[in-house]
C-alpha cells in the first residue's frame, strides 16, 4: 500500500513502577487508502489512548506507526515537527464540530492550508471546493452559530479533508445525531474516503452505524483484534 | 444576502474605533498644554478720559465747641441735653461755686470798710487842711508860733497821704471783689455761638477737671466731610474741584460737593492725603456726625489719546506693556501710561497707536511663544 | 494567513469594546489621580508665579507668608526700596477666610494688594473679565473659582465690596480661590472683628483706670484709636532691577533690615517641600496603589478573556496551529484592548478633570508614561495568559 496507516505492536504505559497503568499492550492495525474502518471498544479499553497516539498527540511507549510511506514512530518519534504532521497528515473529526466560532465557514476550512503557508485566495478556493463536495457551499459565508448541527459537522469533515491528509481520525462523529443524520455522516465519510483516497478510522459505539463498516477493530484491555463487518449499504438520499 | 451582517459588524467596529481616535485627537489638541490660549482682543481708540480721585470721608462739623470749666469743680446743673438747639450766649449749665459766693460777700464787706476808711481819711484831711489854713492866717498876723504852723502843715500832709492810702486800699478791695466776680461768672457755662448740642459727657453732680468737655456744641449748618485719599492716586487734587458724595446711609442718592481745602499736612503713617469736602446742596435730614461717605473728586478731562483697559496692562521682564497682535502674531509692546479714570480706562502716552489690536483678557498667562485663539468671551465667565 | 486576533475581535466586538471602555475608565481614574498630584504642585507654583515677585520678605525666622504666619510693619517696605537692586517693593497680606455674597459663602484667600498700577507685585497678572482695582477701598477682583460674577456685592468681615474683575487660576496653595482687595481694607479685615467685639473691646479699655484718667482728657480716645489700627502686613514682595542677582539682593536685605528673605527657588522648596509635602505623599501613595490595582485588573481581564477561549485554543493546537501564532493572537488582542482602554481613559480624564473642585493637571509626560505603562502591562498580562494557553494539551480536544 502506498498511503494509509499501519500500526505494529503499539504500547502505552502511563506512570511508573507500582502505579503504572498499561493502557495499550500491543495494538496492530492497518487501514488502506479509501477504506473506512470502525474502532469499537468499551470505555476504559484504551480507545482514547489509541486515538491520541494515532493523532500524534501523545507519545506511545513502544511499537511502530507508519503513515503512508513514512515511519513516523519507531520506539521514538521519527518526525521532528509533530505539529506540521498533525496539520498536514492527519485529519480530525470530533464528536462536536469544534469549529472556530469567530471564523466563518469558509475560513474555518481554509485555516488549515493557510497555516501550512498556502496563500489565502488558494486556500479559500480549496475550501469552497470541499464545501461544494459536501453540499454546503451555500453556507460558505455563514458563521458557525448560524448553521445547524449537521451542517457544522459537515464543515468539520471538510476541514479534516482540506489538506488531503492520508488519514482521518473520527471520534464518535455520530454520537449526538439521529439515525438518519448519522447514516448520512457515515455515507459522506465513505464517499470522501474514496474520492480523496484517505484512510478513515471511526471510533464509535453507535449501533446505528456499526453495521455499515466492512472491517471493524475491537479493542479490549489494550489489545485489538480484527473482525469482518456487515458492510451494510447506505441510503443514497441526502438529508442534511 | 448573508454578507450583510458580517460587513455590518466590521463597519460598526471600524466606526467605533474611528470615533475613539477622533475624540482622542480632539482631546489632545484642544485641552492640555497643546491647546491654544483663548484671548479677547480690542482695537485701540483715541478719546479723553475723566480722571477722578476716590477717598473715604467722615461727616464732621466745621466748628466744634467743647464747653467746660477752667478749674476743677463739680457740675451743679445742666440746662441742655443732646439734640437741643442753643443760641449764642445761652446758659448751658453751672459749676458749683462752693465758697465763692461767701468770699464775694466777705469782699463786699471789706470794700465797704475801706470805703468808710476813705471817708474818714477825707474828713481828717479836710480838718487838717482847715487847721493848716487857720494857723497860716494866724501866722500872717503873728498870733501864733511857726512851730505850731509847721505842725499843722505836717498834719495836713499826713492826712493827704493817709487819704491816698485808704483810696488805694479801697481800689484793691474793689479789684479783689471784681476778680472773684469774674471767677463766679466763669462757673456759668455759656454757649459761645449758636448751634446744636452734640454731646453731653457728664451729668450734674460729677466732678470735672479743668479743660474737660462738659457739653459739645456743633454748627449743623456747617457740616463737611473730612476725606482721606491714597497719596499715590491723589494727583491733581486741589480745592475748588467738584465732587460726588455717597453717604453710607444713602447709597442710591449721590450728593454734589466741592473740595473746600486740601490739608497742608498729610498722614505720613497711613500714606494718605487729607482734604475737606463741603456739601453744595442742602441736606435734609442732616447726616449724623461720623457717618462714612465715599467721595469721588472729578478732575478735568484730559485731551484725546489712545485709551486701553487697565486689564490689558501686563508686566514682562520688568517693563509695563501690552500684548499686541501684529499680523496674527503675538508681541509684547512696552508702553508708558498716562491718566486713568476710575472705570479702568488708561491713556497711553507712548508705545502704541490708534487702531492697534491688543489682548485684553486671556485664559492663561501669555508668553511670546503662546498660540492664541481669539474669542468673544473667555470660557467660564458668565455673560 | 488571516488575523485570528482581528477576526475574534470582530466577532465579539461589542464585548471587546465594552471591556475596553471599562478598562479605560480605570485607566482614566489612574491618570486623573496623577493629575490631582500634579495639580497640587501646580497650585503651589501658580501661587508663586501670580504674585509676580522675585523675593519674599517676611518676619524674621518664619517660613511665611504661606507656610507660617508672618507679621511685618507696613512701613518696612520703604527701607527695602532703598536697598540696591530693588526695583519694586509692595506690601501684601494674606488671610484665608469666609467671603459671603447674597446666596453663598465661599472659603477664599483674601489678598490685600498695595495701591499702585497694574504690574505692582501682588496684583493679579492677567484678568479674564472686568478691570483691575482703581479705588482705594471697597473694590475686589475675584477668581472665577469662587463663583462670583462681575458686579456682585460680597461681604468680607464688616465691609461690602463690589467685584470689578475676574481672574483664573489665582488660587492659594490649598486650592482656595483668591479675592484681591485694597491693602488697607485687608489690614482692617485681618485685625478688626465684628462690631460686637469692637464695642466690647472699647468698653474694656475704658474701664481700665490706666487709660481712663480724669486729669487727662483725650487719653482714652487716643488709646482706643491706636488699638483700632493695624500697622502690620504679612510680607513685602520685591521685584529686582535687571542685572541684579536675587541671592545678592536677598542677603543685603537680610543683613541690613534684620528680616528673612526667600528667593523663588527657596519659596518653591518651602511650598512644595513643606506645605504640600504630606498631601502630595498621600496622593502619591494612593496613585501607586491605584496603578498596581489597575495593572492587576488589566492582567486579570486579559487572562479571563484567554481562558474563555481555551477550547478554541486546544482545537487550534490540535489542527496544527503553531504556538507562535496562538501567542501572537493573544498578545495582539491584549494590546488592542490596552490601546482602546488608554484612549478611553485619556478622553474620560480630559472630560471630567475640569469638574473637580481642585485643579487637575494632565501633562503630556504623564500621558506618555501612562501609555507605555499600559502597553507594558498588557504585554506582561498577555504573557501570563499565553503561558496558560501554551500549556493546554491538544489532547484535551479529543475528549474521553
Amino acid at each position: 500500500m502506498t498511503t494509509g496507516i499501519r500500526i505494529e505492536g503499539l504500547t502505552k504505559r502511563y506512570g511508573e513502577g507500582e502505579t503504572a497503568v498499561d493502557a495499550l499492550t500491543g495494538v496492530d492495525m492497518s487501514v488502506a487508502p479509501g477504506e473506512v474502518v470502525g474502532l469499537i471498544g468499551p470505555s476504559g479499553s484504551g480507545k482514547s489512548t489509541l486515538l491520541k497516539c494515532l493523532g500524534a498527540v501523545i507519545e506511545p511507549t513502544s511499537g511502530r506507526m507508519i503513515l503512508g510511506d513514512d515511519v513516523i514512530y519507531d520506539n521514538g518519534w521519527k518526525i521532528d515537527d509533530l505539529r506540521a504532521l498533525r496539520r498536514d497528515k492527519i485529519g480530525y473529526v470530533f464528536q462536536a464540530p469544534y469549529l472556530i466560532p469567530f471564523l466563518d465557514v469558509t475560513d474555518n476550512v481554509a485555516l488549515l492550508p493557510m497555516l501550512a503557508g498556502v496563500a489565502n485566495g488558494i486556500a479559500r478556493e480549496r475550501a469552497v471546493e470541499l464545501l461544494g463536495a459536501l453540499d454546503i457551499a451555500h453556507r460558505a459565508k455563514a458563521m458557525p452559530s448560524q448553521i445547524s448541527g449537521g451542517e457544522q459537522q459537515r464543515v468539520s469533515i471538510a476541514r479534516a479533508l482540506v489538506n488531503r491528509p492520508p488519514v482521518i481520525l473520527a471520534d464518535e462523529p455520530t454520537a449526538p445525531l439521529d439515525s438518519v443524520r448519522a447514516l448520512t455522516v457515515i455515507r459522506i465519510l465513505h464517499e470522501m474516503a474514496l474520492r480523496y483516497e484517505t484512510a478513515i478510522i471511526v471510533v464509535t459505539h453507535d449501533e446505528k452505524i456499526i453495521p455499515t463498516f466492512k472491517r471493524i477493530y475491537h479493542i479490549r484491555d489494550g489489545k485489538t483484534h480484527e473482525e469482518v463487518g456487515e458492510g451494510r449499504a447506505l441510503p443514497g438520499a441526502d438529508h442534511a | 444576502m448573508k454578507g450583510l451582517p458580517f460587513k455590518g459588524r466590521t463597519m460598526a467596529l471600524v466606526a467605533v474605533l474611528l470615533a475613539l481616535l477622533g475624540l482622542f485627537a480632539f482631546v489632545a489638541l484642544r485641552s492640555g498644554p497643546l491647546a491654544p490660549v483663548a484671548v479677547t482682543v480690542t482695537t485701540v481708540t483715541s478719546r479723553s478720559v475723566a480722571p477722578a480721585v476716590f477717598g473715604i470721608g467722615t461727616v464732621e462739623s466745621r466748628y466744634r465747641y467743647r464747653v467746660g470749666p477752667t478749674a476743677i469743680g463739680r457740675v451743679t446743673r445742666l440746662l441742655v441735653d443732646v439734640g437741643d438747639r442753643v443760641v449764642a450766649g445761652q446758659l448751658l449749665g453751672e459749676m458749683d461755686p462752693v465758697d465763692l459766693d461767701e468770699r464775694i460777700r466777705a469782699l463786699d464787706a471789706a470794700y465797704q470798710r475801706t470805703d468808710a476808711a476813705v471817708r474818714e481819711a477825707e474828713l481828717r484831711r479836710s480838718f487838717a487842711q482847715t487847721q493848716a489854713e487857720r494857723y497860716e492866717q494866724l501866722l500872717a498876723v503873728r498870733s501864733t508860733s511857726e512851730e505850731i504852723v509847721a505842725t499843722r502843715q505836717q498834719e495836713r500832709q499826713v492826712a493827704d497821704v493817709a487819704l491816698l492810702a485808704t483810696r488805694a486800699e479801697r481800689a484793691r478791695a474793689g479789684d479783689e471783689r471784681a476778680a472773684l466776680l469774674a471767677q463766679r461768672r466763669n462757673l456759668r457755662l455759656v454757649a459761645p455761638a449758636a448751634g446744636l448740642v452734640s454731646a453731653r459727657d457728664v451729668d450734674p453732680g460729677t466732678t470735672v477737671a479743668a479743660g474737660q468737655t462738659v457739653v459739645e456744641i456743633v454748627d449743623p449748618t456747617s457740616l463737611w466731610l473730612s476725606v482721606r485719599f491714597d497719596q499715590s492716586s491723589a494727583r491733581g487734587l486741589q480745592s475748588g474741584l467738584s465732587t460726588r458724595i455717597l453717604l453710607r446711609s444713602r447709597r442710591g442718592e449721590p450728593l454734589p460737593g466741592r473740595v473746600a481745602r486740601v490739608e497742608p499736612r498729610a498722614d505720613a503713617v497711613t500714606e494718605e492725603t487729607m482734604a475737606k469736602v463741603a456739601f453744595t446742596s442742602a441736606l435734609d435730614p442732616l447726616p449724623p456726625l461720623g457717618e462714612l461717605a465715599e467721595v469721588t473728586v472729578s478732575l478735568p478731562a484730559t485731551a484725546n489719546a489712545p485709551v486701553i483697559p487697565n486689564a490689558a496692562v501686563q508686566r514682562v521682564d520688568g517693563q509695563s506693556g501690552l500684548w499686541t497682535i501684529v499680523r496674527g502674531d503675538l508681541r509684547f509692546t512696552p508702553v508708558t501710561l498716562g491718566a486713568s479714570d476710575l472705570d479702568g480706562n488708561v491713556q497711553v502716552r507712548s508705545g502704541i497707536s490708534v487702531g492697534d489690536r491688543i489682548v485684553v483678557y486671556s485664559a492663561k498667562a501669555l508668553s511670546a511663544r503662546s498660540r492664541i485663539t481669539v474669542v468673544d468671551r473667555i470660557p467660564g465667565v458668565a455673560p | 494567513m488571516i488575523s485570528l486576533a482581528g477576526r475574534d475581535i470582530q466577532h465579539e466586538w461589542g464585548k471587546y469594546v465594552f471591556t475596553g471602555i471599562g478598562l479605560g475608565l480605570l485607566i482614566g481614574v489612574t491618570l486623573t489621580m496623577a493629575g490631582v498630584y500634579r495639580g497640587m504642585v501646580d497650585d503651589g507654583k501658580a501661587l508663586l508665579d501670580n504674585s509676580g515677585a522675585e523675593l519674599w520678605v517676611v518676619q524674621k525666622e518664619t517660613l511665611g507668608p504661606y507656610a507660617e504666619p508672618s507679621s511685618l510693619n507696613d512701613d518696612a517696605y520703604r527701607s527695602i526700596l532703598a536697598v540696591q537692586g530693588v526695583a519694586q517693593a509692595a506690601n501684601i497680606t494674606y488671610l484665608t477666610m469666609q467671603v459671603r455674597s447674597d446666596e453663598r459663602d465661599v472659603r477664599a484667600m483674601v489678598v490685600g494688594i498695595a495701591s499702585g498700577e497694574a504690574g505692582t507685585p501682588g496684583w493679579p497678572p492677567y484678568l479674564v473679565a472686568g478691570r483691575q482695582i482703581t479705588r482705594s477701598h471697597y473694590e475686589a477682583v475675584a477668581d472665577i473659582a469662587a463663583g462670583f460674577a462681575l458686579g456682585d456685592r460680597i461681604r468680607i468681615r464688616r465691609n461690602h465690596y463690589t467685584v470689578v474683575g475676574l481672574t483664573r487660576r489665582m488660587v492659594s496653595s490649598g486650592g482656595d480661590p483668591m479675592v484681591f482687595i485694597p491693602l488697607k481694607d485687608a489690614q482692617e479685615a485681618q485685625f478688626l472683628r465684628d462690631n460686637d467685639a469692637v464695642v466690647q473691646s472699647r468698653r474694656r479699655t475704658s474701664e481700665n483706670p490706666a487709660f481712663n484718667r480724669a486729669g487727662v482728657p483725650g487719653l482714652l480716645d487716643a488709646v482706643i484709636t491706636s488699638q483700632s489700627r493695624n500697622p502690620f502686613v504679612n510680607a513685602v514682595l520685591v521685584r529686582l532691577r535687571p542685572g541684579y542677582a536675587s541671592d545678592d539682593v536677598a542677603s543685603s536685605i537680610e543683613r541690613w533690615q534684620r528680616l528673612t528673605v526667600y528667593t523663588r527657588p527657596e519659596m518653591e522648596g518651602i511650598l512644595v517641600g513643606k506645605l504640600i509635602a504630606t498631601s502630595a505623599r498621600q496622593i502619591g501613595m494612593f496613585l501607586v496603589i491605584l496603578a498596581i490595582v489597575s495593572a492587576a485588573i488589566v492582567a486579570f481581564i486579559i487572562y479571563t478573556m484567554t481562558l474563555g477561549k481555551i477550547r478554541e485554543i486546544a482545537v487550534l493546537k490540535l489542527i496544527g496551529t503553531r504556538n507562535r501564532t496562538i501567542a501572537s493572537m493573544i498578545m495582539q488582542q491584549a494590546l488592542g484592548l490596552g490601546l482602546i482602554g488608554f484612549a478611553v481613559g485619556k478622553i474620560a480624564a480630559s472630560f471630567w478633570a475640569p469638574f473637580f473642585p481642585k485643579y487637575v493637571l494632565l501633562i503630556p509626560g504623564d500621558t506618555i508614561a501612562g501609555f507605555f505603562a499600559v502597553v507594558v502591562i498588557c504585554m506582561l498580562a498577555s504573557l501570563i495568559a499565553i503561558r496558560a494557553a501554551l500549556r493546554v494539551d491538544p489532547a484535551d480536544a479529543i475528549g474521553g
